[in-house]
Parts: C-alpha cells; sequence; structure tokens
C-alpha cells in the first residue's frame, strides 16, 4: 500500500523539506497541510486538468485521456482516406521500372540518368537558368542567328531519334499519326529483324539436313551410326 | 474536377511542345534551305508554348510537388514507383503504430487487472476517475 502510495502519490502533501529542496513550496517550514503540494506550487500550463483530477483523489499527475475520436495509427489510414483504390492500382500490380513507361510518347532515350546529359531536374532547382521574367517572341533579326547549314546532322547529334528499343509498336502508331520523315531505325531494330530471318530459315534448313541423312542411310545401310553422328557434329559445328 | 482541368490544361500545352521540338528536331536533323522558313515558324511556337506552359503556372500554384520524385526521373525511374513505396512504407508504419497501441492497451488493461487485486480500494478511487475502459 505504502509503495502504491508513493507511486500515485499521497492525499497529504510531501514533506515540505523535500519541495524545497527541490526548488518549490515556501521557503519557510509549514505545518502539514498548510502548504501546497509541488505540483500546485509551479503548475506547468495545461495541467488543470490534472490538478482537478487530483483534487478528486488520492492520484495526481494524471493526465486527461485522447479523446477516442482522435485519429490514430490504430485505424487504417488508407482506407480513412480513401486511398485503397490509389493502393490497389499501384501496389496490386507491377509498376513498370522505366521512365519512358510513364511517359511512352516523349521522344528521345529518356531512361538514361539525367546527370548523363546534364539533363536532370535536380540541377534545373538547384542551378535555375539565368533568364528573363517572361518569353518574348524573336525578332526577324534574332532569327537570322538561326540559318544553318544544308545538310544531315552528324550521328552523335541525332539523340532525339533514339528510342527505347520496346517502343516498336508505339512508333508505328506516330509515324501514322503524323506524316514527318521517318527517323532511321535503330540498330536494335534492325538485329531484331535479322534474327528473325535467321528463325524463318532453321525450319527449310533442317528438313534439308533430314533429307541429307535418309540418303546417306540409304547408300550405307551398313554403317547408319557413323553417318548420322557426322551429320550430327557437322550441324553443330554450324 | 476543376483540379483534373488544370491538370488536362498544362498537360495539353506540354505534349504541343513536345510535338513542337519533335518537329524541330526533324526539320534539322536534315536540313534543307527551303525549310528556314518552317524552322523560324517552328522557333517562335516554342516561345508562344512556353508562354502557355508559364501560364498554367497561375493555376497550379497550390500544388506542391515532393521533391524525391524528381530523383526518380533523374534517374530514368516511373515516378509512380514513388507513390507505390510511399503507400507501402505508409501501410507498414500505419501496423506498426496499430501493433504498439494494441500492445499498451493489453497492457493497461493487465496492469488494471493485477493493481486491483492488490490494492483494491486505490483501484476503485481510479477506476472512479477514469471510468471502466473498454476492453482492448
Amino acid at each position: 500500500m505504502e509503495n502504491f502510495s508513493a507511486l500515485f502519490g499521497g492525499a497529504e502533501p510531501p514533506p515540505p523539506a523535500a519541495a524545497a529542496a527541490l526548488g518549490f513550496g515556501p521557503a519557510k517550514a509549514a505545518g502539514p497541510g498548510v502548504g501546497p503540494p509541488p505540483a500546485a506550487a509551479a503548475p506547468p500550463p495545461g495541467e488543470d486538468a490534472a490538478r482537478k483530477a487530483a483534487a478528486a483523489g488520492p492520484f495526481y499527475l494524471l493526465r486527461e485521456l485522447p479523446g477516442t475520436t482522435e485519429l490514430t495509427g490504430s485505424t487504417n489510414l488508407i482506407t480513412h482516406y480513401n486511398l485503397e483504390h490509389a493502393y490497389n492500382k499501384f501496389c496490386g500490380k507491377k509498376v513498370k521500372e522505366k521512365l519512358s513507361n510513364f511517359l511512352p510518347d516523349l521522344p528521345g532515350m529518356i531512361d538514361l540518368p539525367g546527370s548523363h546529359d546534364n539533363s536532370s531536374l535536380r540541377s534545373l532547382i538547384e542551378k535555375p537558368p539565368i533568364c528573363g521574367s517572361s518569353f518574348t517572341p524573336l525578332t526577324g533579326t534574332m532569327l537570322t542567328g538561326f540559318r544553318l547549314h544544308a545538310g544531315p546532322l552528324p550521328e552523335q547529334c541525332r539523340l532525339m531519334h533514339i528510342q527505347p528499343p520496346k517502343k516498336k509498336n508505339k512508333h508505328k502508331h506516330k509515324q501514322s499519326r503524323t506524316q514527318d520523315p521517318v527517323p532511321p531505325e535503330t540498330p536494335s531494330d534492325s538485329d531484331h529483324k535479322k534474327k528473325k530471318k535467321k528463325k524463318e530459315e532453321d525450319p527449310e534448313r533442317k528438313r534439308k539436313k533430314k533429307e541429307k541423312k535418309k540418303k546417306k542411310n540409304r547408300h550405307s545401310p551398313e554403317h547408319p551410326g557413323v553417318g548420322s553422328s557426322q551429320a550430327s557434329s557437322s550441324s553443330s559445328l554450324r | 474536377m476543376a483540379m483534373a482541368e488544370k491538370f488536362d490544361s498544362l498537360e495539353e500545352h506540354l505534349e504541343k511542345f513536345v510535338e513542337n521540338i519533335r518537329q524541330l528536331g526533324i526539320i534539322v536533323s536534315d536540313f534543307q534551305p527551303s525549310s528556314q522558313a518552317g524552322l523560324n515558324q517552328k522557333l517562335n511556337f516554342m516561345v508562344t508554348g512556353l508562354q502557355d506552359i508559364d501560364k498554367c503556372r497561375q493555376q497550379l500554384h497550390d500544388i506542391s510537388v515532393p521533391l524525391e520524385v524528381f530523383e526518380y526521373i533523374d534517374q530514368g525511374r516511373n515516378p509512380q514507383l514513388y507513390t507505390k513505396e510511399c503507400l507501402e512504407r505508409a501501410l507498414a508504419k500505419n501496423e506498426q503504430v496499430k501493433g504498439k497501441i494494441d500492445t499498451m492497451k493489453k497492457f493497461k488493461s493487465l496492469l488494471i487487472q493485477e493493481l486491483t487485486k492488490v490494492f483494491p480500494e486505490d483501484m476503485a478511487k481510479y477506476k472512479a476517475i477514469r471510468g471502466e475502459d473498454p476492453p482492448p
């Protein structure tokens, strides 16, 4: 019982000597029940409720319980803010990794890091370009600065036309939509076509080989195993 | 809806701007002297395009974008991954906090239960002040 009272505070105030030592309470030694309790002597702001509670019973330093209406982590906050749809959309299925999946119609190689070609948004924020506050149209004399030499651009400058390889279908769609000059094919595209051709040829080759084998077997019925092993070794070399 | 319209307008202007730049790139990539007038026109379209995008700024002054999204874009990654990771992190943290709250509630009820056994009078007074707690 004594221990518990010490924990929760007793009905009678603590000895004044202790209060004086802590810097609270009156300097003079007061009789029991005269001096206020230390919490009352220097009440911190917002502790009125606790004092009222202390007056009601043997307890002090009681704080008001948080209201049940208060929003805490015990409620599902995603449901609370009606974000289930967003959660299912982004977390339910796999989100594609590349930026070009998010902006499929943007020309150029946008999947490369911005630091690679000095096109990062971060650098735009950290080092904003020095320019005027408004955009003014270019006058005739200003436009003379944009007179270009005739002829194609060097290969290394044709960044605009290089597209990520997986965009093949969208590429075709773009060509049909705008009737602009066709951008040169990327090397990856042409490689893909070559591979396709190879695949198409393969079944024909196999047929020819089979026919050859059959012929050999017919001509040399005594050593069918040797002929077949040779054929297989020759095919593996190719 | 008004919010969506604001974004639609910006998106439309950005798409026009990108398309104009793409066409400009095509003209420049194999330049012919006859296309100088077209190039000049595209350059001025670029200026008006930038003016249009700049005008959209007034409608979107109350929109804030987390800086972390730019990190994703700069690394050539899908910015939707940022949203995904935010939602996953929020849910994980939510679950952690809920776990803590539930454990503390259980602890409180057990403590009250045990204290009532040892200090029945004081606990009766305590319950009179606090009221009966609902079970966790």
